[in-house]
């Protein structure tokens, strides 16, 4: 898209916007729709206004942003590396298969039961609620990344005197990585359904207790602000990731 | 020196075996610019991965310098058509890559993979990706990395195929500048008469397949040569000579596959 197209993109986006909100506004206002139902758009500013003054927008992001990144950069460790043997070992892959076709159909939410009997509703819980929504998904991405390398850049590396371990860093692990990383993108989001959820059923702060906890008091304000919240804190989060991307992989720019 | 003795190969692709190769004999001595023509399917590309150790011959062996291939075998520097770069890394990454693998301290590889980049006249394009580069620019850093690991053979496979005829003509001029200096043993596979009589010392034409050696013909044109020699009647002559060995194993090959 040339420089002049992309700046007509985003004025028709921003225009956009203020048009829809307008008439969101003034539907209320007016008394088309019931703000009880669907609060303004200013009320809910306001609501988000009072709420960071206290401190209690910022500390809920913050609760939930670490959460779901501590659980899945752990899940990402974990099955990053364990991707790659996997995905370059028939024998490995045949041993864990089985395993990872049992947890794969789960969905993340059944794991909150269990999590709590184990772990309570501390931290370390929602952690691991992150951890298991994550960790199968990523797993098979990573799997199937490594699959992908083409086969004939692992034969001219041997051919140049790689050994085993040598492929796999020098050629497996860098032919996967735009895959694993549009994968890991996938999950993201993921571990976000993860902790809202986790955080409706059992926890004192977080985006997710937020919201909950407004909907016990009839607050629809906070509730749609929770929302909009989390919306805004997944899309930075994409962002960074985006740009983390073009650090990562830089040969894929050209 | 390579050696084939008696080297066969079929394949099983599904349902049917397809005997690629069958009882190929042929001695390449030390040095020698050796092309393989042959049509399209005869096995050419079987046998190359063969001397590489990518694929096991059905029977017979294949011997480099009296030791016999048993796996993948680095004393071979392959040069394969598609160029098989590395796009996560530089011309420089790519042509330090096998000294790295040899455990060479960064700075001794980079000076010694500069020289060969330099060699193939890439220099100002040395922190270059290879998505940034030309088919022409690809092969020659291709042909680079192989010379920078030092092998003892050199293995192209049909590697100027896919460049355009001029791009291709300049390459073949280097690489008869860079084999007579580096007088390595070479097996090159081209479909072409023409580059096959500027390079070889040895022409062996296959036949259609099964491939066997057909013909086995000394080139024996005074080096160095030049593109632009294609034109002396000697040549000529040699080119005709060698085309009605090979027109008959192509147009078996395509009754064949009718
Ligand atoms: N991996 C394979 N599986 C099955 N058949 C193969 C395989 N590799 C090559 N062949 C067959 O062997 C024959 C020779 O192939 P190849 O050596 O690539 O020919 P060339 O390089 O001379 O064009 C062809 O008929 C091809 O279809
Ligand atoms: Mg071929």
């Amino acid at each position: 898209m040339s420089r002049l197209a992309q700046y007509r993109t985003m004025i028709i986006s921003i225009i956009s916007v203020i048009v829809f909100g307008l008439i969101w506004e003034l539907s209320g206002r007016l008394g088309w729709i019931s703000t009880v139902f669907l609060p303004t758009p200013s009320a809910i500013f306001q609501e988000g206004m009072a709420l960071l003054r206290s401190g209690i927008l910022q500390a809920d992001i913050l609760a939930s942003t670490r959460r779901v990144l501590v659980g899945f950069l752990i899940s990402a460790a974990v099955a990053v590396p364990l991707g790659l043997i996997l995905g370059t070992s028939e024998v490995l892959k045949a041993v864990f298969d089985p395993i990872i076709s049992i947890i794969r159909p789960l969905p993340a939410l059944s794991w909150i039961p269990l999590s709590m009997l184990w772990l309570g509703i501390g931290e370390s819980q929602k952690y691991a609620i992150v951890f298991m929504g994550a960790f199968a998904p990523t797993l098979v991405y990573i799997i199937d990344a490594t699959k992908r390398v083409d086969p004939l850049l692992i034969k001219a590396a041997q051919n140049l005197g790689a050994s085993r371990w040598a492929v796999l860093r020098e050629v497996v692990l860098p032919g996967a990585l735009p895959n694993i990383l549009s994968g890991l993108k996938v999950v993201l989001a993921v571990a976000w359904t993860c902790i809202i959820s986790a955080e409706m059923v059992g926890a004192s702060n977080g985006l997710g207790f937020r919201i909950w906890n407004a909907k016990d008091w009839g607050n629809t304000p906070q509730v749609l602000l929770g929302m909009v919240s989390i919306s805004l804190t997944v899309l930075v989060m994409d962002q960074i990731f985006k740009q983390l991307e073009r650090k990562l992989v830089p040969w894929e720019r050209g | 020196m390579i050696l084939f003795e008696n080297i066969s190969k079929s394949f099983f692709d599904g349902k049917k075996q397809v005997q690629a190769v069958d009882d190929f004999n042929l001695r390449i001595r030390p040095g020698e610019f050796v092309c393989i023509v042959g049509a399209s399917g005869c096995g050419k590309s079987t046998l190359l991965n063969m001397v590489a150790g990518f694929n096991k011959p059905s029977s017979g062996q294949i011997l480099l310098n009296g030791e016999p291939v048993t796996g993948i075998d680095p004393r071979c520097g392959m040069i394969f058509q598609s160029y098989a770069l590395f796009p996560w890394k530089t011309v420089l990454g790519n042509v330090e890559f096998g000294l790295k693998m040899q455990g060479i301290p960064r700075q001794q590889r980079q000076e010694i993979a500069g020289k060969y980049i330099d060699m193939v006249g890439l220099t100002s394009f040395a922190d270059s990706y290879p998505c940034e580069l030309s088919g022409g620019m690809r092969q020659r850093v291709t042909i680079a990395r192989a010379l920078a690991n030092n092998p003892e053979i050199l293995l192209m496979d049909e590697p100027f195929a896919a460049l355009d005829a001029m791009t291709r003509q300049v390459l073949q001029e280097e690489l008869l500048r860079i084999v007579d200096e580096s007088n390595k043993t070479t097996l090159f596979i081209t479909h072409s008469i023409d580059e096959a009589i500027l390079l070889a010392d040895r022409i062996v034409i296959m036949s259609a397949r099964p491939g066997r050696v057909k013909d086995d013909l000394r080139i024996n044109l005074p080096r160095p040569r030049h593109v632009t020699d294609q034109l002396a009647t000697e040549y000529l002559d040699l080119k005709a000579s060698i085309w009605s060995s090979v027109e008959e194993e192509v147009r078996q090959n395509m009754l064949f596959n009718a």
